[in-house]
């Protein structure tokens, strides 16, 4: 239990420190236990079974279990974004040996952290160097090292390095490494084996490719899903809410496709990997843009537009093609309800009309209301989510939650961030958990492929210093001893 | 009343008897006016999270902020104003095409002029346990399409892209 | 060396030793890139994942994503529908326009609708009631020769039908199996999952969206990215237990919770409430930490003429990014903003929260008059990145992805000319690329050549099935 101690807080900076986990600690409402949960198992008959799963794939028993890419190593060299950290983080929960490497002057991925405050940049504990949560986080169980490309002794040590890794991940600008003679083409004889992928935003060749401003700044997200339409078609249209007010087309909250990339880069890889292993002996060239691989999953949007030149448009928290679908606003937020097949439909209604009598009336007895299809046109959207609403801006999410859970609804609220950190289904798996880091114990989230029989993706590590393994990496990977290595950094190459 | 207005307007001795939907995110902080789709009749109204702060009050002779997107009325057998109707309801403009039928469009051709299996009856596979090989005879199946895609063909219409 | 000295002969120098290889390492990287991927001729090259058979008993999006993605790849894949019924998804469709037909042999009426879309390529489509005794035997023949199975029923149904993790992995130990759902074990277990209870549940959707102070919502992403993106990982997992596998000669289960993904995602978003009690909320078409680096409103349509809404009213918005001091003077000389150049001069003065409204709302205040294009033009005129965002129609126009082969039309041997966009831009591979060979099937088009051809069962037999409603 903490001390009692009188604060004085005359801005905001006075309030860093207070809320660490140390004074402030997590979760405050503990998990729910087992003998909680145990009934839940019983009621549906499926007790042996759920037993089973727990034992078989508790998360608490990642650590003792294998892991399935410990055999390969990895490259990892790139700026600014996600998609080819996250890539290689994907790696690195899976086990295999993964380096960064990043100019002696760090990436400046480094230095970014909400609206600019230093205050929340995380410290490292020994050496009390700072580093942004974002890079953190998409560092997971990486070495850090440092190493200036540009120069020829940087370029000598790149080789020797990549000579022997299985897999090369390359986020930098289209053509950088090649320019420098250090890319595919140049690499490839001295390590056929290796698989190199390329991650990007559009492209490293074609009429939009990557580009940087004329002062040498880089496209970052959201350039990507600004060019394959998902932005355009993401936001509340301008007749749900005023253009220039949230009736826009609107960007995702997160660099959507850098994750979409980084999963599709890895995804690729291992499959390369195996075609190397198991058929071919050889690797190869794989080349991977957030634009693409978003494309890739922005459902049948392009595809629509060839069948009958129909264009997609914003629709909000509704989805056009279903009815009810969507979350709308409530008492102390928004909430989602979902229920199309006439059975759970109705189900709303039987629900909404305890508290709000005209519902049934309103929405079930209009005729056109009642053939499934139909009531998926847009006037019937309309409709049928003004009159939930009205049932909803009286309702708090846990009551409306409560109350259509009841009727074997799907609902679910529009939770926060320090919601879902304290949702008892989250706490118990648990989807985000305290991780001890260089920076002292962190909130993180878990991988969604933690739960495994047999090996269990895992984060061991997040973060470190700038060139934190330069000495463990280069006399490991290059032979490189400690004298060499300060002496080349005296000189600025590493 | 909240998040519809019901008119009870009398007009020519009739109630007006239209409710007027406040469709959820436009309306969930809003002040201004806004007339009845079918008798016009300008209503005041403030809401605040969903709330009737104030009104829906009357104001004669004021020019409305705005329209409904959609009115009906149940006790006529729930006719009513869809979005677009001029004077009454305001338009949606953030459609995928110009024109929506909300019914299954039957497609024969994509956007580049040649065949696809967009339109209803098709025939059967002919095929054991409902085995359909891989491809479309199309000038078997379907000799009128094929004919008209020979004519689209002669004409020019059909494109690389 | 050469007997003369001042002859200089190729092979003498260090790097390409014949001509060929010569033009290739003095080609244009671009060019070089284009040459080896090779665009258009991907069905000549082998496949990846060749010799790798999955079963599939999924529906909607996210599990059969996760399928398609080993599909694409080469893998031979069975997906398995209830017979006549197949899979939910078939019979959604954007505002209930678009289907093709038929949906199944005994159903001409029906079609499949769009939703279906980019989820099922190159699968093969089966029928079977699987969980009727009589056909529990042949579902086994096929676990003993496929290497995988994916499904995403309420955990402890296919236990109860001696199909779960515990019964197959005796069949098969080699075998890797797939539950994909919303929850898994714990207290919500049974809880149903969508792709926008993901979005909602996990925190996406409260970090996405206008700020409340603009008069926004929180509001949803445009596609069913939860259900999308959670298929990927699960392609990622289902990968690496292929690995694992060729090193101990075991196969696993996976437990694949896609409420889970949205959260793995959020970035900074939970060490920052966890350490600084901070909960992030919505930023509009800004950036949290980056800032000239948003999305601005023009005065203009680009195309005010055009038929299509979309292109008539919505040819209105630019991303402009300057963020670099450089690039932030130069986006301030270029729209008259000098004092706000000098005003916000290092960067961590002008991301802050009034900084940024300040610059954006200067922004737009100078695209007032001006077209979308306009804008992108004038400032990438001026060497800084602008981008119109584009619509469905401009991705189908755009040179970008036809060359590339991302967007391209597929003579669908069932369906006929439909387009492409998915598949071939997961990402290009030099020599073993991936490919798309027809859309989808209708319901039980492959029960013949799965049955017969794969399975042996004599046509009688399937035809005594296909009567009794069992395939």
């Amino acid at each position: 239990m903490a001390e009692k101690r009188d604060i004085e807080i005359n801005s905001r900076a006075d309030t860093i420190g207070l809320m660490d986990m140390d004074v402030r600690p997590y979760p405050v409402t503990p998990p729910p236990p087992y003998e909680q949960v145990k009934p839940v198992y019983e009621k549906r008959k499926a007790l042996e079974f759920c037993e089973w799963a727990e034992e078989n794939l508790k998360f608490e028993k990642r650590y003792g279990k294998d892991e399935s890419l410990s055999h390969l190593r990895v490259l990892d060299i790139g700026l600014w974004r996600l998609g080819h950290k996250f890539a290689t983080s994907l790696f690195g929960e899976a086990g295999a040996e993964c380096v960064s490497i990043e100019p002696p002057g760090g990436d400046p991925l480094r230095k970014l952290t909400p609206f600019g405050r230093e205050e929340y940049l995380l410290e490292n504990k020994e050496t009390g160097e700072k580093c942004g949560m974002e890079f953190v986080c998409e560092t997971v169980n990486t070495h850090c090292i440092t190493l200036d490309v540009e120069t020829a002794e940087g370029q000598e040590i790149f080789k020797k390095m990549a000579s022997n890794v299985d897999v090369l991940i390359d986020g930098m600008p289209p053509g950088y490494m090649d320019n420098l003679g250090i890319g595919y083409r140049q690499l490839k004889d001295a390590n056929p084996k290796m698989i190199y992928v390329w991650v990007g935003m559009l492209g490293q060749w074609g009429p939009w490719k990557d580009k940087q401003s004329k002062f040498g700044q880089w496209e970052l997200e959201p350039f990507a899903s600004c060019a394959n339409s998902w932005v355009h078609n993401t936001g509340l249209a301008q007749d749900l809410l005023p253009r220039g007010r949230g009736g826009d087309p609107t960007r995702s909250g997160i660099w959507l496709a850098d994750y979409v990339a980084g999963a599709q880069a890895f995804l690729n890889a291992n499959a390369a990997l195996y075609w190397r292993d198991e058929l071919n002996n050889t690797g190869q060239m794989i080349e991977v843009t957030g634009a693409e691989t978003l494309l890739d999953i922005i459902d049948f949007d392009i595809t629509w537009y060839g069948f009958n030149a129909s264009i997609k448009g914003r629709s909000g928290g509704w989805d056009p093609n279903l009815n009810q679908y969507a979350w709308n606003p409530c008492k102390d937020g928004y909430m989602m309800i979902g229920g199309q097949t006439d059975k759970l439909w109705y189900n709303i209604g039987f629900c909404l009309e305890r508290d709000y009598h005209q519902f049934g009336r309103l929405i079930h007895e209009d005729p056109f209301l009642k053939e499934v299809g139909a009531r998926n046109a847009l006037h019937a959207l309309i409709k049928t989510y003004s009159v939930t609403t009205r049932w909803l801006r009286d309702q708090c999410r846990v009551e409306a939650e409560a109350k259509l859970l009841e009727y074997q609804l799907a609902a679910g609220p529009v939770m926060f961030i320090d919601e879902v950190a304290e949702f008892p289904h989250f706490k118990y798996r648990p989807w985000q958990y305290v991780q001890e880091t260089d920076y002292g114990p962190l909130l993180i989230a878990s991988s969604p492929a933690s739960y495994q029989v047999r090996a269990p993706f895992r984060c061991k590590w997040m973060g470190r210093d700038l060139g934190a393994d330069n000495y463990e990496i280069y006399m490991k990977w290059v032979g490189m001893n400690q004298t060499t290595l300060n002496e080349l950094k005296q000189k600025g190459v590493i | 009343m909240c998040d519809i207005i019901w008119c009870k307007k009398e007009v020519d001795g009739k109630d007006c008897d239209t409710i007027n939907y406040l469709d959820p995110y436009y309306f969930w902080n809003w002040e201004g006016t806004i007339a009845c789709a079918e008798c016009g009749t300008v209503y005041y109204i403030y809401m605040i999270n969903g709330f009737m702060y104030k009104g829906p009050d009357e104001r004669p002779g004021e020019k409305p902020d705005i329209l409904p997107l959609y009115a009906d009325k149940p006790y006529d057998g729930y006719s009513n104003y869809r979005p677009g109707v001029e004077g009454r309801t305001r338009p949606y403009q953030c459609m995928p095409r110009s024109w929506l039928t909300g019914t299954a469009d039957m497609v024969k051709f994509s956007v580049r002029g040649r065949p696809v299996r967009g339109w209803r009856p098709q025939p059967p596979s002919a095929g054991l346990a409902g085995q359909f090989p891989y491809n479309w005879d199309i000038q078997k199946l379907t000799p009128e399409v094929w004919e008209e895609y020979q004519q689209k063909l002669s004409k020019g219409e059909v494109k690389d892209w | 060396m050469a007997k003369d000295p001042r002859v200089t002969r190729i092979e003498d120098l260090p790097g390409p030793k014949s001509q060929g290889e010569m033009d290739e390492m003095k080609m244009p990287y671009e060019e070089y890139c284009k040459n080896l991927f090779d665009v258009g001729n991907e069905h000549t090259k082998p496949e990846a994942l060749k010799g790798i058979k999955w079963l599939s008993c999924t529906m909607y999006i996210f599990t059969p994503h996760s399928v398609a993605n080993l599909a694409e790849l080469g893998a031979k894949v069975v997906k398995i529908e209830m017979p006549r019924m197949g899979d939910a998804m078939r019979h959604t469709s954007p505002f209930n326009e678009c289907y093709l037909y038929p949906l199944h042999d005994t159903r001409p009426m029906t079609g499949t609708g769009l939703g279906f879309t980019n989820a099922n390529p190159n699968k093969y489509f089966l029928t079977m009631d699987y969980h009727i005794p009589e056909m529990v035997e042949v579902f086994y023949g096929l676990v003993k020769k496929f290497d995988g199975l994916t499904e995403l029923y309420r955990p402890g149904t296919l236990d109860k039908w001696k199909m779960s993790y515990r019964y197959l992995s005796e069949i098969n130990p080699r075998f890797i199996y797939v539950w994909g759902g919303g929850f898994g074990y714990g207290p919500k277990i049974f809880g149903g999952s969508y792709d926008i209870l993901g979005q909602a549940h996990a925190g996406l959707a409260s970090v996405t969206g206008m700020h409340e102070y603009m008069g926004g919502h929180c509001t949803k992403q445009t596609n069913w990215v939860i259900d999308w993106q959670s298929g990927n990982i699960i392609t990622c997992s289902i990968l690496a237990a292929i690995h694992h596998r060729r090193k101990t000669g075991l196969g696993t289960m996976i437990e694949f919770s896609q409420v889970q993904v949205p959260t793995r995602m959020l970035g900074h978003t939970l060490p920052m409430y966890g350490k600084f009690g901070i909960v992030r909320q919505r930023w509009g078409n800004w950036d949290t930490q980056l800032c000239a680096h948003g999305i601005i409103l023009c005065g203009k349509s680009d195309f005010p003429d055009a038929d299509n809404p979309q292109d008539k009213f919505d040819a209105r918005y630019v991303m402009v990014s300057a963020f670099q001091d450089a690039d932030f003077k130069e986006l301030c000389a270029i729209t008259g903003m000098n004092d706000l150049y000098e005003k916000y001069k290092s960067h961590d003065k002008r991301v802050e929260g009034e900084a940024q409204v300040e610059i954006y709302g200067a922004l737009e205040k100078w695209a007032e008059d001006k077209s979308r294009s306009e804008v992108a033009k004038i400032l990438q005129d001026a060497g800084i990145l602008a981008e119109p965002v584009r619509n469905d129609r401009e991705v189908y126009e755009s040179e970008h992805f036809r060359e590339r082969g991302t967007v391209r039309w597929l003579d669908d041997p069932l369906f006929g000319d439909m387009l492409v966009h998915c598949g071939y831009s997961c990402g290009l591979m030099e020599k073993t690329p991936r490919r798309i060979n027809w859309h989808w099937r209708p319901v039980g088009a492959d029960n013949k050549k799965v049955y017969q051809d794969w399975l042996g069962v004599p046509q009688s037999t399937i035809q005594e099935w296909y009567d009794k409603a069992w395939i």
